[in-house]
Parts: C-alpha cells; sequence; structure tokens
C-alpha cells in the first residue's frame, strides 16, 4: 500500500510501438522520491554510456511530482529528462501548467520513451489506455495551434505537451510547450522529441490520487496560503529600479527574505524585477559585457514592471498555484493574446541585445513560444551574433544582409524567425552559441556565454557568485533554478535542518565574494533542496517563501505516510545529485568542462557598473562543493563508493 | 497498441443481481468502468471505477454497493448536491477543475470589479454527478456541497 505516488510508470518503445506499463517498487521511492529522483534512477540506468542523444537509444521522460494531485499548494511542476543534445550530458527541463496532475491522473509518475518513430506521432492516454496515433496533421504546425487541434480531436479536457517547428527541426535549443505558451524549455529536450518523431503527448486520465493524511495537507496549504495572501499595498513599478539602484549603493545586505519577492511576483509577476536587476547588478547587459551603465534607469524604462502588466488581461495560475504570477496579455498577434514574457525573456531578449523595443519582445515571446524555442538560449545566441557583427568575425554577407547591431529590434526579429527556420543565418545560430561557434570559427568562441553548451541565464554571478557555482556544478550547467546565495537565504532551511548554517539578516557585501567553506555548504543544500522540490513538484516560487512558510517536508509525509526528518529528505537529494553526476561521467562528460566563460566570472573584473571590480575564487568554491558530496575535489567526479552509496542495491529493492 | 492502465489499490462499487439492466449508470458513469447490454446484469469495471458513487445514486433498484457493501440510496438529480464557490476564500489554484471526472467546472474570465485572478465556476451544471471531489480536494475550503436552492 502506498500513497501519494502511483507507483507505476508508462514505458513506450516508438521504434517497435510497444507500451508497456511498469510497476516501481515502494523501496525506489523511498531511496528517491519521484519526479527527477525517480527520473534519475530510471535513466542512469536504462540509457547506455555514449548514446547519440537524437538518436533512438536515448530514453525522455516527462514525469510529475510526489505532491502533485494531494491538495499541497505549488505542486504544479513537471520536469522532462532525458540525455541532453545541448550539453551532452544530464537533461531536465522544468515547467508549470496544467501538465503534471495529468500524468498522475493517467495512473503514472512518469512516461518514459524509448526508440525512433517512423512518422510523426502522438501518444495518447485516456482512463481505458494509451496508444500512438498518427500526428502527420499536425507536423509542421506551431504549438498553439497544435494543441487546439488535439484537444478538439481527443477530449476537451485533454493536457498536451508539444513541440513546435523548432524541435521538429531538431533545433538543439528547442523546449517542450504546455497550456499555450508554458515551456519545459532548457537542455534542449525539445530536439530530443522531434528526432523521436514525437510530436506530443496527449493526457486526459481521471484516476483518483491517494493520499495518507489529507485533512493534515489541508492545515498545511492553508498556513501556507496566509503568507501567499498577505499582500500590502507597494510602490508603483517604475519605482522598484530605484530601490535595485539603492542596494547597489549599499555597502550592507539584507538577507533576502522570500515575502518581499512574493510580494512583487503577486502584483507584478517575475517582470517586476525587470529594473530593479539590471540596477543591483543581476541581470547582465550587453553580451554581459556591459553594466547597469550601459543599460540605466530611462533605457530600460520601457520593461518596467507597469510596462509589462498593462497588457495583461487576467492572472495566469499554474495547477495548485495559490499566487499566480502568469498573466494572460492581449497583443496584437494571431489569436490576440499571449502569455506574459517573464522576466528571463525580457532580459535576454531586451538587455541582453541592448533591445528596448517592449512591443518586439511581446512578439518575439509569443513567436518562440509558438515555435517551441527556449526564449534564454535565443537571446543568448543573439546577443552573441550580434558581438560577432559589431566585433567584425560576422560580415553583412554572413547574416544574409542583416544589420546585426546593438538594439537593432528589427534585425534581431528577422534573426530569431530566421532561427525558427533555420534559413541561411539562422541555421548556424538555431542549435545556440556553442555550435555556431564551431561553424563560424573560433575567433567568436570569446563571445559566447554558455555554460557547457548552454546558453546562461538573466542572473549574473559576479553580483552573486552563488549562482556562478551552479551554473558549473549541476549536471544540467547553466541553469539559475538551484541556488544562489540569495535562494540559500530565502529558503531558510537553517529553521528545518539545524545542523545547516543561519544567515545573518544584515551583512557586508563584502563577504559575498569571499571564497569560504561555508559557500560551499551552502550551494550544496541548495541543490540538495532543489532535487527534493523537483521530486515533490513543486514551484521555485513556492519554496522561496521559506521552509516553514512553504511546508515541503511535512507535505511529503503527509502525503507518503512516511516520517522522515528533512535531513534524511536532504540525504535523498545528496544521493539524487550525486546519481545526475554519475550519470555525466557514465556518457564521458568532464565536469571540469562546465564553465562560464571568463567574462562572467569576472575574469577580468569589470571596470564600471554595479559589479565593478568583483572577482571570486571560483576554483576553490567548486573543489569545495564537490567535496560536500564526496566527489573528488579536483575532477568532479563521484567516487566509486559515492556512486554505490547513491545507487540502490539489489537486495535493497525489497520486491 | 493499446495497453489498459490500472489502479489495483482502489475499492470500487458494485452491481448486485437486483440490477435489471436499465443502463442509467452506464450512461451517467463518467469513466466508463461500467459495462453491460440492455436488459442484463451490469458490471463495474474494478480498475476504472474512481469512487464517485454517481452509479448509487442514480439506480432507480438500488442494486449498487458502496465499496464498504453497503446498498446505496437512490436520490432525485434535483436534490443531488452541487459545488458552491466561495469566491473570497478561493485562490484560484483550478485544483477543482483538475479535479473534477464530470468536466463540469470551467475558468471565469477575470470579473470587473478590478478582481484580476480568474474563479472557478459550474459552467455545465447538468453534467454535474454531485461527487464532490472538487470540494474534497480544494486545499483552502472553498467548495461547499450543497443542494441549489431553485432546483428542489
Amino acid at each position: 500500500m502506498h500513497f501519494g505516488y502511483t507507483g507505476k510508470i508508462l514505458t513506450v518503445d516508438l521504434s517497435t510501438r510497444e507500451i508497456r506499463e511498469e510497476t516501481i517498487p515502494d523501496r525506489v521511492y523511498e531511496y528517491y522520491l519521484s519526479g527527477i529522483g525517480l527520473a534519475a534512477y530510471i535513466l542512469y540506468d536504462r540509457i547506455p554510456a555514449g548514446v547519440d542523444p537524437l538518436g533512438p537509444e536515448n530514453i525522455m521522460g516527462f514525469v510529475s511530482g510526489l505532491l502533485a494531485g494531494t491538495g499541497s499548494l505549488f505542486a504544479g511542476r513537471w520536469m522532462v529528462v532525458g540525455k541532453s543534445p545541448l550539453t551532452g550530458g544530464w537533461g531536465e527541463a522544468n515547467c508549470g501548467g496544467s501538465f503534471s496532475p495529468a500524468i498522475k491522473r493517467c495512473g503514472y509518475d512518469g512516461i518514459f520513451f524509448t526508440g525512433t518513430s517512423e512518422k510523426p506521432v502522438y501518444l495518447y492516454v485516456n482512463n481505458g489506455g494509451a496508444e500512438l496515433r498518427d500526428a502527420l496533421h499536425i507536423w509542421g504546425r506551431d504549438t498553439v495551434e497544435s494543441e487546439a487541434m488535439l484537444v478538439s480531436e481527443t477530449s476537451a479536457n485533454s493536457r498536451v505537451a508539444v513541440i513546435g517547428p523548432a524541435g521538429e527541426r531538431l533545433s538543439l535549443i528547442a523546449g517542450i510547450c504546455n497550456d499555450r505558451g508554458r515551456m519545459a524549455a532548457r537542455s534542449g529536450l525539445g530536439a530530443v522529441m522531434g528526432a523521436k518523431r514525437l510530436k506530443a503527448v496527449v493526457l486526459d486520465g481521471k484516476k483518483r490520487i491517494d493520499v495518507h493524511n489529507r485533512a493534515e495537507i489541508k492545515r498545511l496549504s492553508q498556513t501556507c496560503n496566509r503568507w501567499v495572501q498577505f499582500q500590502p499595498p507597494i510602490f508603483a513599478g517604475p519605482v522598484a529600479a530605484y530601490i535595485g539602484a539603492l542596494m547597489r549603493i549599499l555597502p550592507v545586505q539584507m538577507a533576502m527574505d522570500g515575502m518581499v519577492y512574493k510580494i512583487l511576483l503577486k502584483k507584478w509577476g517575475t517582470g517586476g524585477m525587470n529594473q530593479m536587476s539590471v540596477e543591483m547588478g543581476d541581470a547582465p547587459v550587453k553580451n554581459w559585457r556591459g553594466s547597469s551603465v550601459d543599460w540605466g534607469i530611462k533605457k530600460s524604462l520601457s520593461v518596467n514592471p507597469e510596462a509589462i502588466r498593462k497588457y495583461e488581461k487576467v492572472k495566469y495560475h499554474c495547477y495548485a498555484c495559490p499566487l499566480g504570477c502568469g498573466g494572460i496579455c492581449s497583443t496584437k498577434g494571431k489569436d490576440g493574446e499571449t502569455h506574459k514574457p517573464e522576466y528571463e525573456t525580457v532580459l535576454s531578449l531586451g538587455g541582453l541585445c541592448m533591445n528596448a523595443d517592449v512591443d518586439s519582445i511581446f512578439h518575439l515571446n509569443d513567436i518562440l513560444n509558438r515555435a517551441g524555442m527556449d526564449t534564454i538560449s535565443a537571446g543568448g545566441t543573439v546577443a552573441f551574433a550580434i558581438e560577432c557583427y559589431e566585433a567584425g568575425i560576422l560580415t553583412k554577407e554572413d547574416t544574409d544582409g542583416l544589420e546585426l547591431t546593438w538594439g537593432n529590434s528589427e534585425a534581431i526579429v528577422a534573426l530569431i524567425e530566421k532561427m525558427i527556420r533555420r534559413e541561411g543565418i539562422g541555421d548556424v545560430l538555431a542549435d545556440g552559441s556553442k555550435v555556431a561557434t564551431r561553424k563560424i570559427g573560433k575567433k567568436a568562441g570569446a563571445a559566447a556565454m554558455h555554460a557547457g553548451g548552454q546558453e546562461l541565464p538573466m542572473h549574473d554571478g559576479r553580483n552573486d557568485p552563488g549562482y556562478n557555482v551552479h551554473y558549473s556544478v549541476e549536471a544540467a550547467p547553466g541553469r539559475h533554478t538551484v541556488g544562489a546565495q540569495m535562494y540559500y537565504e530565502m529558503f531558510q532551511l537553517w529553521k528545518v535542518a539545524k545542523r545547516l548554517p543561519r544567515v545573518k539578516p544584515l551583512y557586508f557585501k563584502a563577504r559575498k565574494y569571499i571564497a569560504d567553506e561555508e559557500k560551499a555548504v551552502t550551494a550544496a543544500a541548495c541543490s540538495k533542496f532543489m532535487n527534493i522540490a523537483n521530486c515533490a513538484g513543486l514551484c521555485l516560487f513556492g519554496v522561496f517563501l521559506g521552509a516553514k512558510r512553504t511546508p515541503t517536508f511535512s507535505w511529503l509525509n503527509a502525503a507518503t505516510g512516511w516520517n522522515k526528518t528533512p535531513e534524511e529528505y536532504l540525504d535523498i537529494g545528496a544521493r539524487i545529485q550525486t546519481l545526475k553526476q554519475a550519470f555525466n561521467i557514465k556518457h564521458g562528460i568532464d565536469p571540469r568542462t562546465f564553465r562560464p566563460g571568463d567574462r562572467v566570472i569576472g575574469k577580468p573584473a569589470q571596470t564600471e557598473g554595479a559589479n565593478r571590480g568583483r572577482t571570486v575564487d571560483m576554483e576553490k568554491l567548486i573543489r569545495d562543493y564537490y567535496r560536500q558530496f564526496g566527489w573528488d575535489p579536483e575532477t568532479g567526479r563521484p567516487k566509486e563508493e559515492s556512486i554505490d552509496r547513491a545507487k540502490l542495491r539489489g537486495d535493497e529493492y525489497g520486491i | 497498441m493499446t495497453v489498459r492502465n490500472s489502479v489495483a489499490m482502489n475499492m470500487a462499487y458494485r452491481i448486485t443481481d437486483k440490477c435489471n439492466g436499465c443502463g442509467v449508470c452506464m450512461r451517467l458513469c463518467p469513466v466508463d468502468a461500467i459495462t453491460g447490454s440492455k436488459n442484463a446484469l451490469h458490471g463495474i469495471a474494478k480498475d476504472r471505477c474512481i469512487e464517485c458513487g454517481a452509479c448509487g445514486r442514480v439506480c432507480p433498484r438500488e442494486a449498487v454497493n458502496d465499496p464498504f457493501g453497503i446498498p446505496c440510496i437512490m436520490v432525485k438529480k434535483s436534490l443531488w448536491e452541487n459545488p458552491h464557490f466561495d469566491q473570497i476564500t478561493c485562490v484560484s489554484c483550478r485544483i477543482c477543475i483538475d479535479a473534477c471526472p464530470a468536466y463540469c467546472l470551467g475558468l471565469s474570465d477575470a470579473s470587473t470589479d478590478g478582481d484580476p485572478h480568474a474563479r472557478p465556476y459550474i459552467a455545465d451544471e447538468k453534467a454535474c454527478i454531485g461527487c464532490g471531489f472538487c470540494a474534497r480536494e480544494c486545499p483552502v475550503e472553498a467548495i461547499t456541497m450543497a443542494v441549489s436552492p431553485g432546483t428542489q
């Protein structure tokens, strides 16, 4: 008897069209939980070493979280996993929307695909069973159109995860889309789906999800909800920039409390940080070369929180979210509406390319969502191309006549349209900046801002070195959703796991840039904790409220009937981290190659702007981080015994 | 190629030999768990049943036993309980919409009184089977199940 999870996965071999249901022993869930842990367990064992990520032997999975459908708030995230064609190693992408409970309503914790289909197909699962259906008539259509067509030919309540033309054309920066524009965008897993000729996964299940103690979950949810709903009136949108500027000038810093961020999120969504981030040095400008001096308050005013929100017709909530940071905006586009551009999108297509044209950002957000292409990687790659053009590495001939200068919004739009269609210069850039460097030539390398092949997100590690640590050490590199010093402050894990270091409420900023061992301890804690959140399917913004206010561990215990302590859960997180790292080693990745460009880590340090003079001894931080998990501090390889500890031995299955 | 999925641990409703095969339950069942030919004893597929109890409420011969073996009593459709939403407590999390096996809940557009959040409501009252799953799963207890006053 088990609660919270369904105990089963569906495996689909697209080559033979064989669909199988597998029962996963309870022991596996106690060892790895569900979600990303379950995925790591399956993928580590089953993907043979060194396979082509776009070949038939790669396995890609869609997993739900342990808490999805249990009545826990913020439990609406689903994850796509597989060997990433972008980095060559562990790939994971995380997304909200309504797909996560749909997986469990079909009776599964995850759906895994192997093989390659001859013709385009989609998987349809309903209460009766699962079948592969022909998708030739949808192939080539954009994600929003495809979703509407699939809903109309299956059931009005179907939940759809679908790739767009970018994934079909095997663009290595393609993602997977649900709810008309929410994307599991990173790690290039859309290309894996495209290579398998799997257009979509369509789910329409109605199964119940059994929970050990629903009353307790509700009680915890209601306490959490009281924090979420506390929303005092705050300043007007453009004022946020001045607060950011103040934070830049002050020599001291207050430990960030998730409640502050929550209030911004609830009012504006992630866009609340658009200007503030630039001012405080958190947002990279001009392909990481510029600073708040190049992109001052006046220039970024066009994307101030209010300028974005004014198009919002209604708030968008993912499943189980009481906060609602998303929004549906009215636009001039195809359907007259689109998802509100997120902070990452606005900054990667805005400040990073010095583009102040808010209309172009709305348009690009819409066409990228429809094409199923990652906005972060697309923006990063465009910024790379602009820098190459400005430096004369790319000429007007190479760019098919486009004047790729900083902030030329018309050229940026034209370039991204070319990338989606893989036309001319677009074909060179459609696989991200690492592949483009290979095609353009070595000289371009200095402009490619990626870690292990993945374009970096819009958080500057020169401001918060924690980001740079996680860009480098995670099995899926270049991700901002795992940890940072600020994240550790917000998670407030020390309130539930007493071993962990407490953060001072007020401290001198200079302390952030000292590479002491505590930084590695807190970074490791972030990795472990986010693994647990991704096992549970919780939203990052939910867990930002703090471990006491968003009771992750208590929810997990109430849902499953287990009685694990927060420390025990964090040990599970560590186990998953080691297994993901071992996955990379198995596939021939040298963890030392996962380093962002020198510019990003402050070598040489910037001479002006918020992050001037800042540089941190990254190598020491990374060595210390590896030590936290018992990996070799020099190479980042998990030692044999730590892999053994992370793997479930045969006799531990308890079948 | 198809595969049947199942949830082994769930208990299910059961049809007794009082059944005359009228087929009312079969038409109402939201998960197509009930099979049987006209005027013959019907059966409930255990692996499909989600225990919504709609068959028990609708059976004119009281031929359905709940998972504990207790015979269900027929209730007139107009006396079935419907969800009633407390819009002030509601947090727009969409859990109820996902929980509804009859697909009768919808999400409103943002209201005009300055509330930017879309709220759930009964979009298709006739389709509601009165299972109460929405109220059971609502994390903030914003849904009460009650007989709509107008329909009594």
